[in-house]
């Protein structure tokens, strides 16, 4: 550091303290507290009772969490290997600098902007069975409506579908982000090379955006294990719990029935099981590139 | 004393040393250049004058008063940097403003510098564009007027034409040569450029390896370094270093012998260092080395690299042994790169260098 | 990019896909534009006349939702200008200064990155009960200004500034403050519409936390407004309405996102080059 600076002293805390403050407050005090609440026998009035570890053997054993779980996973790998790929398709195609390319990104970059709460009107009125979109088009060919949304059958995938639509953005931005980055002479080599498009693909493309395909497995994983808002609002995890998040009991165990200490104790689980998911998914692809080199 | 003066300046990063007791006194109005290798210390130690570093032991002294305690903005000193720094979201007027503006100088006052630095730099009608829509030359111009406005005691130039091509080079340097005839301050300039440093500067303080290793002007520099790195690094071509031995003295002169077998008289007073036998280094510039006419005597040597010049060529030499020397020959010369020929020195204008590098240089003719 | 055309058949795979992307809005649209009668008779005679703006009307008769529109834009705004400030102080100190710990509450807040919102939302919410912070503007705001990103986003931004600039205007005697204030914020204007434009999307379309903080319809979101109209209304007998509200919700999102889709883009593929 330069003298200059070294003179700062504490004035540095003039620039930072403000964020500092917020950030300690409001999120490093409310972490803590979580991992005290989750021991605790609580509610949301206040009453608190210690009970160890308690909230977290009962987590274990409890089959709704279960199949909140099995759920979740369930969601979670219709998602994201979809996405990953239908939008890294898409971001090759897009990736050049067309008038009708610009146009497509807009398009399909659109959705992303939206709420939650408006995808959700939005696909409601598309799945339900008596006037939705798709049940005027099975209704045009002759067929009969599907009730997507209170079949256990179809609801996973419809919320899978409904989510598919509403990510599908991001994903793209960062892949066309990604795409840029890959210094053009490389390509020109290959070329001269005499290389194919799919060997191009494969073995300059692929391995030049390797770090931003793990971001987006990694932020989309992340993201769809903490699904809640589609599920809530398109089926309130129905019918009988079938699309039930993990996310979505936290929100029934702690505003339904208030039984805050067993509900942080999930939430604490969930942010384990994402952290030891993000970190693995990191070592993985890191390893394997300390491998190659 | 007016000017700036150093006294014992050190500074260290953690445990690498960049300054070692560095001592050096500037006349007011006086035009100096640090002179030096990239690590040599030369930018640590223009940052410090500055104020942009902090030094661990020595004192800063500027108009008789002692300034290393005090803010950069408060030192009276203005600086040009290497790309400028000129703040691009102001014009050109914005940029020159800013400083007097902040050091509360009335607005007419401010407008009245302003007016008359534009005037003298030819920027006047530039005032309102922004640093963006100008070409290198007119910017390196703002960031000089930037600096005059401020009429400081001391003007700094961190490399004031490394970021110029080389046509510009010529120009900016003729308008650096003008720059202190229209300010009332003393100038430092920083570069590794020898050539710039003894275009301009009234002295020069070669530096290397944390410390000045001489300070003088720069005939002096270049005709009596004060050791062999000095000798090495200023001058073009670099003077030839060969590997030698006192071969023995003529009365005072010491004569000195080669590997390839020559003998050399030199004009170089004997002194301490220089016994018989001592090995040292023998240094020769170019155009103390010429070919010699056909059937004279001289030293034989193979041509490595022919660089002409239109008015002179150098030629990059090897003697028997493998040393390299350089030799110059007028005009536009007709030898060929491996060609065979014959070296004539002349051994009175030689130095000498002994093993710790004390420079011993020809003295008096006899 | 690319200067090549696409081939014919990459062409009509990617307009099915612009189909597919856009169907659902242009569903919507139509939806309503139709009268709630016309619709409890047949959702498929959105695709015919007559169509009428009798729903956007009622919306702005009587409805509670632009009280929503507005919370909606105070709490985005506010959300977005604190974030700003804060971020831009903060990246500056971080970027520029040196001080005692440094480093560590670098890392400290890079660390905030990977905790995700359910590990901190139901103590969150405990803490603001009993500071009586629920159903309140700074309630709703306050959450999203630990945002590390903005902080680590800024000071990045901070870093790639010639640091010759801090230096001439140190010469030039200008204070930390000054110098923060009048030259190198200046310089940072696109990393600010970037950050701003990202943090008024995310505040705008923010769900779980205003559904939880906001609990009378006075502070309700656009978003959890018009989440509890979707589970109130009785699945089609206001349809029409409903999909209105969806529209008119939407507007001001669509707005941002037209005018600013450059910033948006470059703020997501910012997160690409971490």
């Amino acid at each position: 550091m330069t003298g200059a600076a070294r003179r700062d002293g504490w004035v540095g805390y003039a620039f930072v303290g403000p964020f500092l403050l917020v950030y300690a407050a409001i999120l490093i005090v409310p972490l803590l507290m979580g991992l005290w609440i989750s021991l605790n026998n609580a509610d949301l009035f206040g009453r608190r009772e210690w009970v160890g570890l308690a909230n977290y053997a009962q987590a274990l054993g409890d089959p709704v969490l279960g199949q909140a779980f099995a759920n979740t996973l369930t969601l979670t790998l219709l998602i994201v290997p979809p996405l990953t790929v239908i939008a890294l398709l898409l971001a090759l195609a897009l990736n050049r600098a067309t008038r009708l390319a610009a146009i497509l990104r807009g398009v399909f970059f659109s959705s992303l902007v939206l709420s939650v709460t408006i995808v959700t009107l939005i696909w409601r009125f598309i799945l339900t069975p008596d006037a939705g979109l798709v049940a005027v088009g099975l209704g045009a060919l002759g067929r009969a409506p599907v009730p997507f949304l209170s079949d256990p059958a179809y609801v996973i995938p419809a919320l899978a579908v409904t989510t598919l639509w509403w990510s599908l953005g991001f994903p793209i931005m960062l892949f066309l982000a990604g795409l840029q980055q890959v210094p053009h002479d490389i390509y020109e080599a290959a070329a001269l090379d005499g290389a194919g498009r799919w060997t191009v693909f494969r073995r300059i493309t692929l391995p030049s955006i390797r770090r931003t395909l793990l971001l987006v497995v990694m932020l989309q994983t992340a993201a769809q294990l903490q699904i809640f808002g589609q599920a809530q609002l398109l089926t309130g995890g129905g019918p009988g719990g079938a699309s039930r998040t993990i996310v979505l009991y936290i929100f029934e165990v702690s505003f339904g029935r208030w039984e805050l200490g067993y509900a942080t104790a999930i939430a604490e689980l969930l942010f384990g099981m994402i952290l030891a998911v993000t970190l693995l998914q990191y070592w993985l692809v890191i390893r394997h590139e300390e491998q190659r080199a | 004393m007016s000017g700036l003066e150093l006294i014992d300046v050190s500074k260290s990063y953690g445990a690498t040393r960049v300054l070692d007791g560095v001592s050096l006194a500037i006349g007011a109005g006086e035009f100096v250049a640090f002179l030096g290798p990239s690590g040599s210390g030369k930018s640590t130690l223009l940052r410090i004058i500055a104020g942009l570093e902090s030094l661990d032991a020595g004192e800063v002294w500027l108009g008789g008063e002692r300034i290393d305690g005090l803010a950069p903005g408060a030192r009276g000193i203005a600086m040009v940097f290497q790309h400028y720094a000129l703040y691009p979201h102001m014009t050109v007027r914005e940029n020159m403003a800013f400083g007097l503006v902040n050091a509360g100088v009335p607005k007419d006052e401010i407008a009245r510098r302003i007016a008359q630095a534009a005037e003298t730099l030819e920027i006047a009608t530039q005032l309102d564009k922004k640093p963006g829509q100008m070409s290198g030359g007119q910017r390196q111009r703002v960031a000089i007027g930037r600096a005059i406005v401020k009429k400081p005691k001391l003007f700094l130039l961190d490399e004031p034409l490394s970021n110029l091509d080389a046509a510009l080079r010529g120009r900016t340097r003729v308008e650096l040569a003008q720059l202190r005839t229209r300010v009332d301050a003393a100038l430092v300039m920083v570069t590794h450029d020898q050539s710039e440093a003894m275009t301009l500067a009234d002295r020069i303080v070669v530096m290397n390896d944390r410390r000045i290793q001489q300070v003088g002007t720069p005939a002096e520099v270049y005709a009596r370094p004060a050791n062999a790195f000095v000798a090495g690094f200023v001058g073009s071509p670099a003077m030839a270093m060969l590997p030698a031995r006192v071969a023995g003295h003529d009365g005072a002169r010491v004569r000195i012998g080669l590997p390839c077998g020559a003998d050399l008289p030199t004009a170089i007073p004997a002194a301490a260092g220089l016994e018989e036998g001592a090995p040292v280094t023998l240094g020769l510039r170019a155009e103390h080395v010429t070919l010699a006419p056909p059937a004279t005597p001289g030293l034989p040597a193979r041509i490595d690299l022919v660089e002409r010049l239109g008015d002179r060529t150098y030629l990059y030499a090897r003697l028997s042994d493998g040393s390299e020397i350089i030799a110059h020959a007028p005009g536009f010369s007709a030898v060929r790169p491996g060609e065979a020929v014959t070296l004539a020195v002349d051994a009175a204008a030689a130095h000498v260098f002994t093993a710790d590098g004390t420079a011993h240089h020809p003295g008096p003719r006899a | 990019m690319k200067r090549d055309r696409l081939s014919p058949l990459v062409t009509v795979l990617l307009l099915i896909g612009a189909a597919i992307m856009l169907a659902p809005m242009l569903w919507t649209l139509l939806l309503s534009f139709k009268s709630n009668a016309a619709l409890m008779a047949d959702s498929g005679s959105a695709f015919a006349p007559p169509w009428t703006l009798e729903n956007y009307a009622a919306i702005l008769k009587g409805s509670l939702t632009t009280r929503w529109l507005l919370n909606s834009l105070i709490v985005a705004s506010g959300a977005t200008i604190g974030v700003l400030v804060l971020s831009s102080l903060a990246g500056y100190g971080f970027a520029r200064l040196e001080f005692p710990f440094r480093r560590t509450l670098f890392v400290i807040v890079l660390l905030g990155l990977a905790v995700p919102e359910q590990a901190v939302i139901l103590p969150r919410h405990q803490l603001f009960a009993w500071a009586g912070l629920h159903n309140t503007y700074p309630g709703l705001i306050l959450p999203s200004l630990t945002g590390s990103f903005g902080v680590f986003f800024m000071t990045q931004y901070f870093r790639a500034i010639p640091k010759e600039l801090d230096e001439a205007a140190l010469l030039d005697g200008a204070s930390r403050f000054t110098l923060f204030r009048k030259v190198l914020l200046p310089l940072t204007i696109p990393a600010q519409a970037t950050l701003g434009v990202f943090t008024f999307l995310a505040a705008w379309n923010d769900y779980w936390w205003p559904l939880i903080s906001a609990t009378t319809s006075d502070y309700f979101t656009l978003t959890v407004g018009l989440a509890s109209a979707q589970m109130n209304y009785a699945q089609t007998s206001g349809l029409g309405f409903l999909m209105a509200q969806a529209v008119f919700a939407s507007i001001p999102i669509l707005v941002v996102y037209i005018a600013f889709q450059k910033q948006i883009v470059r703020a997501m593929a910012g997160t690409a080059v971490r």
